[in-house]
């Protein structure tokens, strides 16, 4: 119980934090709204001929709009600041401390993640509204669900980025991951439903962790049932649970080979 | 025609400066060109599967239409951020005040401060153009010639459209995100088919953030050869560059040093 409060008190933190410099979200805006544009006019003329894979032009924008959500509330240079607290040592100046790093950068981060999340949202929904108006035979009732599906995402992609990031305590170069790993989200789920890809290419990415960050969340908001819900929530939950796992493993391996010389 | 010399001049011996330092860490340079070229790589097979769900074109363009567009941007984007990196850093130079280091050398301030700097990642956008181009175009020689004309003309008007934005610094304070937005448009103008987009932004397209100079006229005249549209984009393209050249003189005459003491090693 103390242990969850002093987590409790490091989110709280991050969150007015996030309040605080809000003001640092307008360029994300900014960019927000540029990729939904370019993305509405670019499937507006790819759906010049109607109905593609299973997905209307309506489901397709919201869609869209919720993994470009997704991604953006995401943003919190967890990768970078993995790298560079490793790189230039300062990671040892965070051992002592009464916290588990990991978990310390989890905190720290959770409260920009729900900040982003907001208020993307919120410019998300507008733009989508705008764009095509609501999504038919969409149920209010569901939509909790589908946002546990979303906040476990955004956890799956939290981890992984930092797995990536603590890679720096062996590699001394590592960005070359982090761009493949950017570029297999991007087209196994942000850009592309997993229903668009080729049936071979289907079938591999349903045991990736990619479709998850993205993918599931968005599918659940434009197209629920239950039966999908149940069929990608669990996974979500082993992805996630093997992403701490990773992170923590990398963490310890990199933490028991650093050597601090006071100063 | 002197100051032009003098202009080209400065330009290689920046080129040959940038090149032997980026060399020095060759590990870091080919690791970030590869990263590059692999990133871009990645968009190939999001077209390839655009293509296969609707058998037929997108905007007007097919596939290999589509490559060449994004092959063109891609090195015309390479080409200039290998001579003209500190583009992007215009705003940073002038908020800072170091923008004075450039004032008292006795060379021309903006081709100076251009290129003081360049981008390793830049080669592999550079060299993703060509690879993409060898694969989908092979010996057509009408569209190699003009994906060699747009990556000169694409690279200066993509330097021009950013200098434009970043010189409101001059007049509003800190422009950098109208820099960036300007970059942003600037790309997705390019690697997207012209005719997504409708109205407005087609105007915008062929005058503020002349996009359609960059890759979609070269397109079309790859298509379909024209004198007449080649002497305009050459002639747009060069008044557009003077303009923006023009532009950053008359926002520097509103410069006011901080007297900021710099060493440039």
């Amino acid at each position: 119980m103390k242990a969850f409060r002093k987590y409790w008190t490091i989110l709280r933190i991050s969150l007015q934090n996030a309040f605080v410099y809000r003001s640092n979200v307008l360029g994300g805006l900014v960019f927000f709204l540029i990729f939904m544009f370019v993305f509405f006019n670019l499937w507006r003329a790819i759906y010049q001929s109607g109905e593609v894979a299973g997905y209307s032009l309506v489901q397709m924008v919201w869609y869209l709009c919720m993994t470009e959500l997704i991604m953006f509330g995401c943003r919190t240079g967890i990768f970078s600041q993995m790298n560079e607290d490793v790189k230039s040592g300062s990671i040892a100046y965070q051992l002592n401390r009464p916290y588990h790093y990991v978990w310390y950068q989890f905190f720290n981060a959770l409260g920009g993640m729900v900040f982003n999340l907001l208020i993307y949202g919120l410019m998300a929904v507008i733009m989508a509204m705008i764009m095509v108006g609501p999504i038919p035979g969409f149920n209010f009732a569901t939509l909790p669900l589908s946002l546990i599906s979303m906040m476990l995402a955004m956890f799956i992609n939290f981890f992984f980025l930092m797995a990536l990031g603590l890679t720096a305590f062996r590699l001394e170069e590592n960005t070359a991951f982090y761009l493949i790993y950017q570029k297999l989200v991007f087209m196994l789920g942000m850009f592309i439903p997993v229903e668009f890809l080729p049936g071979w290419l289907q079938a591999i990415t349903r045991y990736l962790p990619f479709p998850y960050m993205t993918w599931a969340p968005a599918r659940l908001i434009v197209a629920f049932s239950w039966e999908l819900f149940w069929s990608v929530v669990p996974v979500q939950l082993l992805w996630f649970g093997l992403s701490v796992i990773l992170s923590m493993a990398i963490y310890r391996h990199g933490v028991a080979g650093i050597q601090a010389h006071g100063g | 025609m002197k100051n032009v010399k003098a202009i080209f001049r400065l330009i290689g011996l920046y080129f040959r400066l940038n090149l032997s330092s980026a060399m020095e860490y060759r590990g870091s340079f080919l690791l970030q060109a590869f990263g590059m070229a692999l990133s871009n790589g990645s968009f190939v097979f999001f077209w390839w599967i655009a293509f296969q769900q609707i058998k037929g074109t997108i905007g007007g363009y097919d596939f290999r239409d589509v490559m060449f567009i994004w092959a063109a941007a891609s090195s015309a984007y390479g080409a200039s951020h290998i001579l003209f990196a500190n583009m992007n850093a215009i705003t940073r130079l002038i908020a800072t005040g170091e923008l004075d280091t450039f004032l008292v050398q006795p060379k021309d301030t903006l081709i100076n401060l251009l290129c003081a700097r360049t981008s390793l990642s830049a080669w592999g956008d550079l060299a993703y153009g060509f690879i993409l181009m060898a694969l989908t175009h092979g010996r057509d020689a009408a569209a190699w010639g003009m994906f060699l004309l747009a990556i000169v003309i694409g690279g200066l008007l993509m330097t021009a459209i950013s200098v434009s934005a970043h010189t409101f610094t001059f007049y509003f304070g800190d422009a950098s995100l109208v820099g960036n937005m300007a970059m942003e448009f600037t790309i997705n103008f390019c690697i997207y088919p012209e005719g997504i987009y409708r109205g407005f932004v087609r105007v915008v397209m062929l005058s503020l953030i002349p996009t359609s100079f960059i890759v979609h006229i070269p397109l079309k005249l790859a298509r379909n050869f024209s004198p007449l549209w080649l002497v305009i984009l050459l002639a747009v393209s060069a008044l557009y560059c003077c303009l923006a050249y023009c532009f950053f003189y008359r926002g520097l005459k509103r410069y006011e040093s901080g007297n900021l003491i710099i060493t440039r090693m």
